[in-house]
């Protein structure tokens, strides 16, 4: 391709169009997977050896186009292709509505700067227009509770029927915080199991001290704690620790340490000769480096009412008295984690700390941080789910894990933030209020920019409808006359109530992806020139 | 005190921890006092008491730190007694009785409710001291603890909305405040209940709460609050009159058209007539030592309606 050599600087009118072109391809092959009956795309592999990679997100999808072979349709191909993936890492659904708002903004402000319209103003006016429609959907959002709710609106997210349940079932129960694994199982259907309390994915110490050789776990009752990250390899250390305990009438003891020695673990082991008298359970310190390390042990110390013992602050067990271990009425232990019941911490304490989470939580804008203090906060709410993924084939599994993760993240926000009437209803319903805007105004582009906001409204509803196989056009002008909160089924082919039929869509996502929609395409509308950088010439003898 | 009925404190300090009525008082006169040596019945209106476990032949005390009876006693006859580590179930008003046991370490009961559509759904459910809630969907015959989101497992009190049935709704007050439940006591929230004012030692739900959300909780040391929201916010109430422990609140029945609320302090009986706003001795004259518990009759919270109070040094006195 040598054309792709040449560096090059393109004008209107060809800049213009050659965006359109690249943003006309892109959201044309995502299109078709907007709303309940989405239709797939297939993308090839790149290996020959590979059956092609079936997909109906168009986040993913816009994920996968790396590049167009039209470098000008390329830059507007790419202008979407960013927006797309920036709304599915942060909000995770969305995309698709995105994707032909942006189109119908963008396509209906070209025609309007072509036809002499100032692009600048018209950026400003759609953002406005913007801020009200983002106010009208806060106005209709609504917080959503119950299983058979949560079950609808999962259904909607994911279309997997038998997983919607059980998600549910499971958000119905852990709520927004809840402590969720996502693992796969090892038979075709999908299972679910609760679990009482917090746990940790830390392993005990030494198999040997599993009493339940059948079940390869240890039970504990009214156990003390010692919360540490200290490597433990002198058993004369340890010795009197373990004899305190046992003085002070405790008749099981869990230590918590990032290393034992074999001689420890042979004196711990010694000590637990008769469990019916005294049991010791030795667990790895919860948490992948030191900074979770901290944070697990900062929250096991204010459930179980623990001093931690750190290294960093030079402790040893010769400074630990009975006052620094936590209590808790159950503790078990396996080879793989272990978990607590009913620590016995000041629960006023324990709900300043978990406060104090929830704000970390909101105002914090890191991804990873955020993750962090999701899990934490599921954890010291007490009770966690696990959700076996089952399946017949390895692809079916992991597509499946994938969904269940993703939709799992969604109902977490749908669950935080609300939700709107679902199928486009939402942005529909919020033509009154632009339209006030647009008679209360007289200034050409201002008027212009609220008349674009109209007519992209109506385009996820559009897209939905004839997605499903139906005319758009009569059912869009149906509703528009229907009673507040009437919808259109896609599935059923029917105009329904749609928050009695349960048919909803994330708040968050319905305003994230009309800011997003909005704010690019009227960047992109002021796009005058595109500049072709030279590619740099590859050296002999490199790839 | 002015008593008509007085049931005699043993030597030992014989706590009465709670006390029940017949959802048919008013005609059957039965009453249960669950007291730290057992479970006493009483089929005279509360003025004289038997022992409820005679069937159990039993050789030591049990203490009964909960007790709880069908919302159609009248027919189904079922009580349901909480003691250490389990709880007793008995479907013939206390002759005869079967006991749930609870897994280890032995959880202490200190609340018992029966679901108001008892008949149908089998819902009982059960508060304890270190171990959070317990339900049972068959009628007491198997419990399980019911913990999501309830990080704070001190339950010291347990109330279930009148429209139990539609609404599923379940409160409970705890050491750090109060936490609700809108599925039947499976998974539970917490509350805006002002941290510093818990814990929380009686809760009482609107008749209405179906439709008001109104909740009044009593606490520990800092009186009474109330909600109208369904505990997104609360009101201090009367802090100048309560001082002490609010160890009970009954709302008359036909609340909020008559606005009564009747509270139970440590040594006297306050009451409302404006829902909250301001308060005055329910009647002249009438105090104990420590109140423990207290149960107001069908016929409401009115000074002339008797009412049965229980009491920390043993004994049920009816007003």
């Amino acid at each position: 391709m040598p054309d792709q050599q040449i560096p090059g600087v393109v004008f209107q009118p060809n800049s213009h169009r050659g965006l359109q072109r690249g943003i006309n391809q892109l959201v044309n092959v995502v299109r078709p997977t907007l709303g309940p009956r989405p239709r797939t795309v297939a993308i090839e592999s790149t290996s020959r050896h590979k059956t092609p990679e079936l997909l109906d997100s168009a986040g993913v999808i816009a994920r996968r186009i790396v590049q167009l072979h039209e470098r000008d349709a390329d830059m507007g191909a790419m202008m979407v292709r960013h927006l797309l993936w920036k709304l599915h890492e942060e909000v995770g659904d969305g995309t698709a509505t995105a994707a032909v708002l942006f189109q119908t903004v963008y396509n209906r402000g070209f025609s309007y700067i072509a036809a002499g319209g100032n692009a600048m103003r018209l950026r400003r006016y759609l953002e406005q227009g913007t801020r009200e429609i983002v106010a009208e959907l806060e106005r209709m959002t609504v917080s959503i509770d119950g299983k058979q709710r949560l079950a609808l609106l999962a259904e909607s997210l994911c279309f997997d029927q038998p997983l919607a349940m059980l998600l549910g079932e499971i958000f119905d129960l852990v709520g927004e915080y809840g402590h969720v694994e996502i693992r796969t199982g090892h038979r075709r259907e999908l299972e679910r199991q609760y679990v009482e309390g917090s746990y940790w994915g830390s392993k005990v110490l030494s198999p040997h001290m599993l009493t339940d050789h059948i079940k390869l776990r240890a039970d504990l009752t009214d156990a003390a704690i010692l919360i540490s990250d200290l490597e433990l390899e002198d058993p004369r250390e340890v010795f009197p620790m373990v004899h305190m305990a046992m003085e002070a009438g405790h008749k099981a003891l869990v230590i918590l340490a990032t290393k034992l020695s074999e001689t420890v673990v042979a004196l711990l082991l010694a000590a637990s000769r008769d469990p019916e008298k005294f049991q010791v359970l030795a667990v790895q310190t919860p948490g992948a480096g030191a900074s979770e390390q901290m944070a697990a042990m900062e929250d096991l110390s204010i459930m179980t009412g623990g001093r931690p013992v750190l290294k960093v602050t030079g402790d040893t067990l010769r400074k630990v008295t009975a006052e620094d271990l936590g209590h808790a009425r159950r503790v078990w232990g396996d080879r793989f984690s272990f978990g607590i019941v009913g620590g016995k911490g000041d629960p006023r304490r324990l709900r300043a700390h978990i406060a104090n989470l929830r704000t970390g939580f909101a105002t914090s804008d890191d991804r990873s941080a955020r993750n962090r203090l999701q899990q934490r906060l599921g954890r010291l709410l007490g009770g966690s789910a696990v959700l076996w993924i089952g399946g017949t084939s390895e692809p079916e599994l992991k597509a499946r894990e994938e969904l269940a993760k993703r939709t799992s993240d969604m109902l977490r926000t749908a669950l935080r933030e609300g939700v709107v009437p679902g199928g486009g209803v939402a942005l529909l319903a919020c033509r009154p209020k632009l339209r006030q805007c647009l008679e209360a105004t007289a200034d050409a582009d201002e008027q212009a920019a609220y008349r674009i906001l109209l007519r992209a409204l109506e385009e996820p509803l559009r897209t939905i409808v004839s997605n499903a196989g139906f005319d758009a056009s009569p059912v869009v002008a149906r509703l528009i006359q229907a009673e507040n909160g009437s919808g259109f089924d896609a599935r059923q082919g029917q105009v329904v109530n749609m928050a009695e039929a349960g048919i909803f869509d994330l708040a968050a996502a319905q305003k994230a992806a009309i800011q997003g929609a909005v704010t690019s395409a009227a960047l992109a509308l002021t796009v005058d020139i595109l500049i072709h950088k030279k590619k740099p010439q590859a050296t002999p003898g490199r790839p | 005190m002015t008593a008509d009925a007085y049931m005699a404190a043993s030597d030992l300090l014989d706590t009465v921890n709670a006390v029940v009525v017949s959802p048919n008082f008013t005609n059957d006169g039965v009453c249960f006092a669950a007291r730290n040596s057992g479970l006493y019945r009483s089929d005279d209106g509360g003025r004289s008491w038997s022992m409820a476990y005679r069937s159990l032949e039993l050789d030591v005390l049990v203490a009964t730190t909960a007790v709880a009876v069908s919302p159609n006693f009248s027919a189904d006859q079922t009580v349901f007694a909480g003691v250490s580590g389990g709880i007793l179930r008995s479907a013939d008003g206390g002759a005869t009785w079967s006991a749930a046991t609870l897994p280890l370490p032995a959880p202490l009961i200190t609340a018992l409710a029966v679901s108001p559509n008892f008949a149908k759904d089998g819902v009982v459910l059960a508060g304890t001291m270190e171990d959070g809630v317990f339900r049972s969907s068959d009628r007491g015959a198997s419990w399980a603890a019911w913990n999501f989101g309830l990080f704070d497992l001190h339950i010291l009190c347990l109330a279930l909305s009148p429209s139990f049935a539609t609404d599923e709704t379940v409160v409970v007050g705890t050491e750090s405040g109060l936490f609700r439940s809108t599925n039947s006591g499976r998974a539970w929230r917490e509350t805006a209940f002002p941290p510093e004012a818990a814990p929380v030692l009686s809760v009482a739900p609107s008749p209405t709460y179906a439709d008001d959300g109104t909740l009044f909780a009593g606490t520990e040391l800092k009186g009474l609050f109330r909600s109208d929201d369904r505990g997104q916010s609360w009101t201090s109430l009367g802090a100048d009159v309560m001082t002490e422990a609010v160890a009970g609140i009954v709302l008359d029945p036909a609340f909020p058209a008559k606005p009564h609320v009747l509270v139970l302090l440590a040594d006297r009986l306050v009451l409302s007539r404006d829902g909250g706003a301001s308060w005055s001795d329910w009647r002249a004259s009438v105090s104990f030592e420590t109140a423990t518990a207290l149960i107001a009759t069908p016929q409401g919270v009115e000074p002339d309606a008797p009412v049965l109070v229980g009491l920390m040094e043993g004994g049920v006195v009816r007003l």
